[in-house]
């Protein structure tokens, strides 16, 4: 039996109103039980669970990095709220809840107030359509990937727009520096992801995965895994392609004018665009929620199996993003830009040609071959 | 986009201080720059006309508070010339010594926040580690690991405590590590030498003739370093090389300061290894009496006012970490000092900025102003 995330809401949402439905008098009761309630009630509890879990996985995320990030710098990160330091952004997150939202006098409304909200409502999109274990999803999203890719991609119109209406100068530099980074490494990501497409044969993020069962995908596309983690980390805006909001010149770049709720608005969506970034990495080339099959089964077969070596395989991806983020400088924007039209492009490209090559031949001397076709 | 006025400052990340880089940019070019100075005023050197001698001390250590101890030894030599006082061997020793512990501390100081402008986090961090060492160890003799208050005039306060060098050789062992460390995080990196290789190349003619003194200078090339040039303390006695480097950019000042750190760490051997063999007084046994007791000052009371002592004027020139600083004091035969003037390299240095931001990008400015070695605190004082 699969099932799926959906399928545990419509249960508590059918048991719940079947529950009421019983106690309460005649046609009301039927009204209840026989209505679209349930369907309604049930698309609200999915989504309940989901921004709950995006967000727990979210703070935690922040605590790991903060945790790694420390430790490369010979300190211990934070320490004091809770168990070391765990309750720390929780702390943060409601002393910034408890602030003044204010507003710039001369910032436009509309922009300035929608800006961050929309970015924080498609961040959380996404996680509505990411698989995170076998049977999430039950396959009636055939376009997985190209859904998720899209709703991405629409960050930098909404960091535009509210660096914009900002009315401040160093927002408006960070702005366009975020926008022109962002639709320069749109494209080989985009270009990357293709050849995980014409390996994989779908654009479905779960035939993705279980195509990858015995054989992930991150050594033979591994020019496109590295292009790929690389667009990633300029979509992500992170040391070394922090430069919209590199603190050093631009202060806080397209965020300098948002303090409270609206700038946590900011950093929850960095963070969550982030843990999707580590997800598409785990999805796409590292097997997602599956292990080898050639390891012994008791590893998998406990239940939540699937969701725990993902969430392992996440953080470790995401513990490479913070490893790259304390090792490296900050690199300049037109070498931005120069290095995302004139190299990651045509390696991009590249990484096609190799994946049609894999396709043809099937196998590869050292990493083995493609299952057949048409799945495991 | 039209070009358009940006302020850096007074309250910005890329200044290190208090101060403001006016910013004329088209797009991401720099077309036009303005520095303000002025915000960190305090008036130190009208206050010092109205304190003690010793009393000034305290505010040299503010002057620059990141390298108090070498301001301190500049203004030192300046009022014992003008105070014809003469310094025992040991205590100019030590003033070497402490000079040049500050000079690596400074150095290391302006490491971390340099990096910090390229955009690397973790080295931060580092800097600020190892320079506790060295604070650690001015903390044993001075009590003080910002504002010492270690010189006086006519020597320094006290000598060192037992085991200060054999303390000292194992800091210096550990810097020498993390020094190769340093240069394998900036150098080592493809990111950093792309960042900062040609940028705010400032050449020698233009730097000498604004005026640029210090590891800026070396770094187009030119030789000069007041230690071997003006020798003052025992610096003609110790054996050490000037830094330089050719490239004029970023990327050799950074260099310039490495090796100087080296340098200095070179210098500080041969330092402890006298103070070990050389014991002895620390202070001048003959200083004139109204100079009150070199440990407690002159109190308020008893103010008097007199014009009869022994008149001078001494003129003094360091090289302290960020350059060339120079010190003129007038002795009008009263108990404080008529007039002090100080010469702040960091001043000329940032005030030749025109020569070396114009044309570079945005992103360029914090490098290369981190470059520059800030203190805002000397440029205003």
């Amino acid at each position: 039996m699969v099932t799926t995330l959906y399928d545990v809401a419509y249960f508590l949402s059918s048991s719940l109103l079947d529950a009421l439905g019983t106690h309460l008098p005649g046609i009301l009761g039927t009204a209840l039980t026989n209505s679209g309630l349930i369907w309604l009630l049930a698309a609200v509890i999915f989504g309940a669970i989901l921004l709950g879990a995006s967000m727990i996985n979210t703070i935690m995320l922040i605590w790991f990095e903060r945790k790694m990030l420390g430790r490369f710098m010979d300190r211990r990160g934070a320490m004091h709220v809770g168990f070391a330091g765990l309750l720390q952004n929780f702390a943060d997150g409601l002393k910034l809840f408890r602030k003044n939202t204010f507003k710039p006098r001369e910032a436009d409304a509309l922009g300035y107030y929608s800006g961050p909200t929309a970015y924080m409502v498609t961040s959380l999109l996404i996680f509505g359509i990411l698989p995170i274990s076998s049977g999430w999803s039950d396959g009636s999203l055939p376009l997985t990937l190209l859904l998720a890719l899209v709703i991405f991609s629409f960050a930098p119109l909404f960091i535009f727009v509210s660096a914009w209406s900002s009315n401040n100068k160093y927002s408006l530099l960070g702005g366009m520096r975020s926008a022109a980074q962002m639709i320069a490494y749109e494209v080989p990501i985009l270009i990357a992801v293709v050849a995980v497409v014409v390996v994989a044969g779908s654009f479905d993020l779960t035939t993705i995965v279980n195509e990858q069962q015995n054989y992930w995908f991150w050594g033979p596309l591994f020019l496109a895994l590295v292009v790929f983690v690389t667009g990633m980390l300029a979509e992500m805006e992170r040391i070394p392609f922090d430069l919209p909001e590199a603190e050093a010149e631009l202060v806080e770049g397209w965020n300098t004018e948002y303090g409270g709720m609206l700038f946590a608005f900011f950093m929850l969506a960095d963070y969550l665009r982030a843990l999707v970034g580590s997800i598409l990495v785990v999805l796409l080339f590292l097997g997602g929620w599956t292990l080898p099959s050639y390891l012994p089964a008791g590893l998998t077969s406990f239940p939540l199996a699937g969701i725990l070596w993902f969430m392992i395989k996440t953080y470790l991806v995401f513990g490479l993003f913070v490893w790259i983020r304390a090792s490296l400088p900050r690199v300049r924007t037109d070498q931005l830009l120069r290095v995302g039209w004139m190299r990651m492009i045509p390696l991009s490209l590249l990484s096609i040609v190799l994946a049609v090559v894999l396709v043809a031949v099937r196998c590869l001397p050292v990493f083995g071959c493609l299952p057949p076709v048409g799945g495991t | 986009m039209s070009e358009m006025w940006i302020n850096m400052g007074p309250q910005h990340p890329m200044t290190h201080g208090l101060w403001n880089l006016r910013v004329k940019i088209d797009g991401e070019l720099i077309v036009d720059v303005d520095p303000e100075m002025g915000y960190l005023h305090r008036g130190i050197e009208k206050i010092s006309e109205d304190r003690h001698y010793n009393e000034v001390i305290t505010l040299m250590d503010r002057t620059c508070y990141v390298a108090g101890l070498a301001w301190e030894h500049l203004y030192i030599i300046a009022s014992e010339q003008a105070l014809g006082v003469e310094t025992p061997e040991r205590a100019q020793y030590i003033r070497v010594m402490t000079d040049e512990f500050q000079r690596i501390a400074s150095h290391i100081m302006w490491y971390a926040a340099f990096v910090q402008d390229v955009g690397l986090m973790s080295p931060f961090l580092y800097g600020m580690r190892d320079r506790d060492l060295v604070l650690d160890l001015f903390q044993s003799f001075t009590g003080g690991r910002l504002t010492y208050e270690y010189n006086r005039v006519g020597g320094v306060r006290n000598d060192m405590p037992p085991g200060f060098t054999d303390r000292s050789r194992k800091v210096l062992d550990w810097l020498m590590d993390r020094f190769v460390e340093y240069d394998h995080l900036c150098l080592g990196s493809e990111i950093f030498r792309r960042r900062c290789d040609q940028l705010g190349v400032l050449r020698a003619p233009d730097a000498i003739a604004l005026g640029v003194t210090g590891p800026m200078l070396r770094g187009a090339g030119v030789p000069r370093d007041l230690r071997k040039d003006r020798p003052y303390a025992v610096y003609d006695r110790v054996e050490f090389d000037i830094a330089t480097a050719e490239a004029a950019d970023v990327t050799s000042r950074y260099l310039v300061r490495m090796e100087e750190m080296r340098q200095s760490v070179r210098i500080i051997r041969q330092v402890l290894d006298w103070l070990d063999h050389h014991p002895g007084p620390v202070l001048a046994e003959k200083l004139p009496k109204w100079l009150g007791a070199p440990y407690a000052p002159v109190g308020r009371e008893g103010y008097l006012l007199r014009r009869n002592y022994p008149k001078g004027v001494g003129f003094s020139s360091v090289e302290e970490p960020h350059g060339e600083a120079q010190a003129y004091v007038v002795n009008e035969g009263t108990e404080h000092p008529y007039r002090v003037k100080f010469r702040s390299p960091v001043f000329a240095n940032i005030a030749a900025c025109k020569k070396y931001m114009i044309g570079y990008r945005v992103a360029d400015i914090p490098p290369i102003m981190g470059s520059v070695d800030i203190c805002v605190g000397e440029v205003d004082r």
